[in-house]
């Protein structure tokens, strides 16, 4: 067999499995389930031999012509160089172990089968991103990938608040997905040439419009990764299945955004990427304020992952690719691990969400508990969980560029994060049981607590296994691997005052949290912050604003075009037409008096005119 | 008084409108009728004397033609307006609007 | 015997053999319409694959037929394809089967019904096909006729008799003006000649004056237009179509409607390029109304069939702005988002034609969370709502995207709006039709409605949503010999330079061609990468 044919049958597997589950297999849940299953950890093993056999580098690219006409060239085609085969691994693993934890997750629901075929579709759609070579690719997958979470976020269909959130992510990403597309126009325009190999040649073709093209395609991370001012549609996505949560809303659809401005990073000039930086920055700090006041145990998790998102754009924009991958993968293992925790307390409370009715689980739940403290260790930078290594990079980065701004907003940012997330586990862990469901939780079954033991002992060791070395290849091949101990001493010497202040960062977090929520029944914060704290819980009203301004004007827009077109165009002039058609024949009408005399004067009539004008003309 | 081509010609044109007038003015299918035939003899009139005054004899040989085509017209014609007559009741022209829309 | 006679020939064929059989046999009617339309199917997509192997005759037609009618004025009955014709053919021959089969809804008069739609799909594949102007036409009108008569007696709706008359007479004005110019056509040219290709040939060297273009290209553009509903002549088309039976709907949306555009590709523009040019610019600022305009209207829309409608008639201005780029790419985009929006029109009016049957309404707001118990239908619906809005996978998104890409740097304002309309208005109205229909709560009434049995009266959607996918997987099928054509044409006009279009390129792009380092300065690294290029 060709070896070189490994990544095609590593990006069609999971497809294939989709459509033998969609077309035969949807009435047998198990054998849906495994084919599913099987698929994406079939992928991650032959990725993993192909990594093995012929390495992270060279750079390899296999095209084929998609569609052609004339000057216009569309491909398709797989690129691998070390950042794609580096998140190929990352998503296939995160997916494989996801597909496990789903076997106990979604075990009895009716969609069972529904639900791995399309988590099959996604991970064909991710993998996509992941290994185009051109912008019209991966702009195919991009919207693939938007499908998939659409279905995904509205598995629940029947559910109305499930069906509207999975209509407004969609919606939300196209409206990304338009600045995107008209930034792959500008740059097939000014450079010709659609493929990213080529395109490093000729990227300063793009002269003037640089900075637009950079912003336009920056719009389209803005909407998958949902970045301000279209994050609003992450936290919503929160009602589908805590699995689709953890694997897309967390690990990889929403890191795709990341991806491509690293994709891409060598079209973005310095103007684009200070704004870039700044909304990264942003919202990562709207997010974390936000997720201080938040109740929904996913939903916590979700505006953290969109402070993280933040932290990663924002390290995009400070030139530092590695760190805003390195980032990307570390926050892939603990992020997807504090879904999947989540989610075992939800079912273990029978679907209870709401933070403050839990209470005292770590005493029921301990595999989940220890597993999710790892998580929570990592995510807010504690030495040594890989979070410490991969935020402390992003603050180097700030520090390199002397953006000390941005520097400061990190530091802040990191504050909050650590003060959320142990406010989360000291409510939901901590204490005694507050309500009857809490008292009655047990642990998780195998096929749920595993992945949690497999991805806590990646967030513990993600820091140095030389993630960050792979992803040096690509961007910055003048940095050496290290050996391990090296790499855990590592930000110590090259960045000790970014490293140093995120530890402190993260212990005042924990401090303040532990000051506040140990052993608490209710929330102290809305007593001492006042309508601070309501804005909080409600977002800052975002969603209201939107729906206020942005959907009223659109919808006034076709509401104006409906008047139009019922009476102007329906009204004026195609009943106009009729109705004046019908008065000309009533008109015309009143001369067929059926008088015989009237008709016979009309003959003499037009009789004498003929005989005048004949005569006299 | 030298009677002239034009005199007859004046006549003639004045049945004609008296003919005429009959015709859309007067409200009974016969006077309708009536005037009907004044304006065909006040044309045989104006042939006739366009014959004599022209010295050719076409004129009043179309006159014989003119006064066939007329008796004919008026069998038919008279048959109808009593057919008519029998269906309707009524000898008046303002009562036969039927192909009024 | 040509096999495109055949192709149009055996439904005129069995609309004439339905003549003959006794009126409540239903059973047999039914077969003669199924095989009848299936043959044409099947024989369509026999010319399509053997397309390439072809013979060419010297105007760069296959499967020419040409038989004198009347020679004294130029008519003669010609039928060939080229790039442009052939997948238009297809498309047509598969919706017609589609919609033979979806017709088992109408339960009374089914010979008439048959008869009637024999007819149509005769006279669309006639019209696709027809190399002569004077059978174009011909063929076009005996199409239309049926309309009316299937609106009339097998419409739905309070307003179809208005709807009837409204759709008839304004398509007929519309074939009126394209009429006057037709045959000014044939009198500018002095040719003495109907026949397409050979008046094209001579109008390429004795170009007509432009005083002529100037007034025969509008009147065949407005003319044209209506038939395809070019803003603001498209108010007969939502109406029209929800008061249609769904075989009408599917016929008229997905194959009539392309006749016009069909026209504009192969008699006005060619024919006709200083006209063409002038006119450029009134083709994108229109088309605008059909994507943007239409596209608000369709939001504003409560009955699901208007709503398609209205998004049938957003998705041909795609089509005219790839015609008003006067472009290769332009141009091959339009084509393909005909075929593309051939197959999804028929799709999505035979659905809404399922459910009308089954719940005597398509107001969005008495449907809901009809997913549950029609989950092939529902998936149908849904895939045929994520293919109107853009989806890559299906057709539609190659067609769209290569006439933005052609039509960017010539009317970079208007396919802004363009995008717009594709991306975000055409993904607003399709979510918020998926929502109402088929998420959220069942409702009582619904909770006996039963789903597609069996593999028959699942076949016509899946036929058609399979072509949708095979041509959105693999646009290379249609745009390699929609390309060819589209130069050929444009270059005899002289609307593009006179040189070589890249054809029949291999699949695989070589390696060689690459600039494949990666960080150029580093020798190891392109040492490594060398190596890697000229790996076999």
């Amino acid at each position: 067999m060709n070896f070189d044919a490994l990544p095609w049958i590593v990006l069609f597997l999971p497809l294939t499995a989709a459509a033998a589950i969609f077309l035969f297999t949807k009435r047998s849940a198990r054998i849906s389930a495994a084919l599913s299953t099987g698929a994406v950890v079939a992928s991650f093993i032959l990725s993993a031999v192909y990594v093995g056999i012929a390495g992270l580098e060279p750079v390899r690219e296999d095209s084929h012509i998609w569609l052609q006409a004339g000057k216009l060239l569309f491909e398709f085609g797989l690129l691998l160089d070390p950042l794609s085969l580096s998140m190929t691994l990352v998503v296939t693993g995160v997916a494989s172990l996801i597909h496990i934890y789903s076997w106990g997750y979604m075990k009895g629901d009716e969609g069972f089968a529904r639900f791995f075929g399309t988590l099959s579709l996604f991970t064909f759609s991710m993998l996509g991103i992941v290994l185009s070579n051109n912008f019209l690719q991966l702009f195919i997958f991009w919207e693939l990938v938007g499908v998939s979470s659409y279905l995904l976020i509205g598995f629940w269909f029947e559910r109305p608040s499930a069906a509207d959130a999975g209509k407004k992510a969609f919606i939300t990403n196209r409206l990304g997905d338009f600045g995107f597309i008209l930034g792959i126009l500008t740059v097939w325009a000014a450079c010709g040439t659609l493929n990213f190999l080529l395109l490093r040649g000729s990227a300063s073709m793009l002269g003037a419009g640089a900075t637009l093209a950079g912003l336009l395609i920056f719009c389209g991370a803005m909407g998958k990764s949902a970045q301000f001012p279209l994050h609003v549609w992450l936290p919503d996505a929160m009602e589908g299945p805590t699995p689709v949560s953890a694997l897309i809303h967390a690990a990889t659809m929403v890191a795709a955004g990341v991806y491509m401005l690293c994709r891409v990073l060598f079209m973005l000039n310095p103007a684009a990427l200070q704004v870039i930086s700044w909304v990264g920055g942003f919202t990562a700090l709207l997010a974390a304020v936000i997720a201080v006041q938040q109740n929904d145990i996913k939903r916590i998790l979700a505006y953290s992952t969109l402070s993280q998102l933040g932290y990663m754009v924002m390290a995009v924009g400070l030139q530092g690719p590695t760190p805003a991958m390195f980032h990307l993968t570390t926050h892939a293992f603990f992020k997807a691990l504090l879904f999947l925790g989540a989610g075992s307390v939800i079912i273990a409370l029978h679907h209870e969400q709401d933070i403050w009715k839990m209470g005292g689980l770590r005493k029921r739940m301990p595999v989940t508990f220890w597993t999710f403290l790892a998580g929570t260790l990592a995510l807010a930078g504690f030495w040594p969980f890989s979070g410490f290594f991969s935020k402390d990079a992003i603050l180097a980065q700030a520090q390199h560029q002397h953006a000390w701004g941005l520097f400061a907003l990190g530091l802040m940012v990191a504050v909050l994060t650590a003060f959320y997330m142990f406010r989360l586990v000291f409510v939901v862990f901590g204490g005694t049981e507050r309500t009857h469901g809490a008292e009655h939780a047990h642990e998780s079954p195998a096929a749920m607590s595993l992945p949690l033991q497999v991805l806590a002992i990646l967030s513990i060791v993600g820091g140095v296994i030389s993630v960050e070395s792979a992803f040096n290849r690509q961007f910055d091949p003048q940095q050496h691997g290290a050996s391990f101990v090296a790499q855990l001493l590592a930000p110590f010497s090259h960045a000790p005052l970014a490293a140093t202040l995120g530890l402190l960062a993260a212990a005042a977090g924990f401090a303040l949290a532990a000051k506040l929520y140990r052993g608490v029944t209710t929330d102290p914060l809305p007593a001492r912050l006042g309508f601070l704290s309501c804005w909080m819980r409600d977002r800052f009203y975002f969603d209201e604003l939107y729906e206020a301004t942005v959907i009223r004007a659109h919808d006034g827009l076709s509401a104006i075009a409906g008047w139009i077109d019922r009476w102007i165009i329906g009204g004026l002039a195609v009943r106009g037409t009729h109705g004046t058609t019908e008065l000309i024949g009533r008109a015309l009408r009143l001369l067929q008096t059926g008088n015989l005399q009237t008709y016979a004067m009309l003959v003499a009539l037009g009789v004498a005119i003929l005989l005048l004008w004949v005569v006299f003309c | 008084m030298n009677v002239g081509l034009e005199h007859y010609i004046v006549v003639s044109g004045i049945l004609f409108c008296l003919g005429l007038l009959g015709v859309i003015l007067r409200r009974n299918l016969l006077v309708i009728y009536m005037g009907l035939e004044l304006m065909l003899n006040a044309a045989n009139l104006a042939l006739v004397a366009f014959s004599r005054f022209n010295n050719q004899l076409d004129g009043q040989v179309f006159v014989f033609f003119v006064i066939t085509v007329a008796a004919a017209e008026v069998a038919v014609g008279l048959a109808l307006i009593v057919a008519l007559y029998r269906r309707r009741e009524s000898a008046h022209v303002e009562d036969l609007a039927s192909l009024k829309l | 015997m040509s096999i495109l006679t055949h192709i149009l020939g055996w439904p005129l064929i069995a609309a004439i053999a339905l003549a003959f059989i006794p009126r409540g046999n239903r059973p047999l009617i039914r077969a003669v319409a199924l095989l009848a339309t299936a043959a044409s199917a099947v024989l369509a997509g026999i010319m399509f694959v053997k397309f390439g192997a072809a013979a060419m005759n010297e105007d760069g037609y296959r499967f020419v037929q040409q038989a004198a009618w009347a020679p004294s004025l130029g008519i003669s009955y010609h039928v060939g394809v080229d790039g442009i014709n052939v997948a238009l053919v297809l498309m047509g021959a598969i919706v017609a089967f589609a919609a033979a089969c979806v017709s088992w809804e109408i339960k009374e008069r089914e010979k008439e019904f048959y008869i009637l739609l024999m007819v149509m799909t005769g006279g669309i594949l006639g019209a696709f096909a027809s190399l002569d102007l004077f059978f174009f036409y011909f063929f076009h009108e005996l199409a239309l006729v049926p309309t009316f008569l299937m609106i009339a007696l097998w419409g739905r709706g309070e307003q179809r008799t208005y709807a009837t008359f409204q759709i008839t007479l304004y398509l007929s004005i519309g074939a009126l003006i394209a009429l006057i110019g037709l045959v000014a056509l044939y009198l500018q040219a002095g040719a003495g000649t109907f026949d397409i290709p050979a008046l094209t040939r001579h109008l390429a060297e004795n170009r007509l004056s432009e005083g002529s273009q100037a007034f025969i290209f509008p009147m065949l553009l407005f003319g044209f237009g209506i038939l395809v509903s070019l803003w603001p002549f498209h108010s007969w088309a939502p109406l029209g179509y929800g008061s249609a039976p769904s075989a009408t709907a599917m016929l008229h949306a997905g194959v009539l409607k392309k006749f016009g555009l069909y026209g504009l590709i192969r008699v006005a523009v060619p024919m006709m390029p200083d006209g063409a040019r002038d006119w450029a610019w009134v083709i994108a600022a229109l088309c605008l109304g059909n994507l943007v305009y239409c596209g608000w209207v369709a939001m504003r829309q409560k009955d699901f069939n208007w709503l398609i409608g209205y998004s049938s008639v957003a998705h041909m201005g795609f089509a005219f702005l790839g015609i008003a780029t006067l472009g290769l790419v332009g141009i091959t985009g339009a084509v393909l988002v005909m075929v593309a929006h051939g197959f999804l029109a028929a799709v999505a009016f035979g659905l809404n034609g399922y459910v009308y049957h089954h719940t005597g309404t398509l107001q969005l707001d008495q449907l809901g969370g009809l997913w549950r118990k029609l989950p092939f239908i529902g998936t149908a619906m849904l895939m045929a709502a994520f293919a109107g809005c853009g989806l890559p996978g299906f057709a539609n998104f190659a067609g769209e995207m290569t006439v933005l890409f052609g039509a960017w740097n010539t009317f970079k304002t208007i396919t802004v709006f363009a995008c717009w309309g594709a991306l975000i208005i055409g993904a607003v109205y399709m979510l918020r039709a998926v929502r109402s229909i088929l998420h959220g709560p069942l409702s009582e009434k619904w909770k006996d409605l039963p789903d597609a049995p069996g593999y028959w009266r699942k076949l016509p959607y899946a036929l058609l949503l399979g072509c949708l996918i095979l041509f959105g997987c693999f646009p290379r099928l249609l745009t390699d010999k929609i390309t060819p054509s589209v130069a050929a044409a444009l270059q005899a006009a002289s609307l593009i330079p006179a040189e070589p279009v890249p054809q029949n390129a291999p699949m695989r792009i070589p390696q060689r061609e690459r600039v494949t380092n990666l960080h150029p300065g580093n020798s190891a690294g392109s040492d490594r990468l060398a190596s890697a290029i000229n790996k076999p």
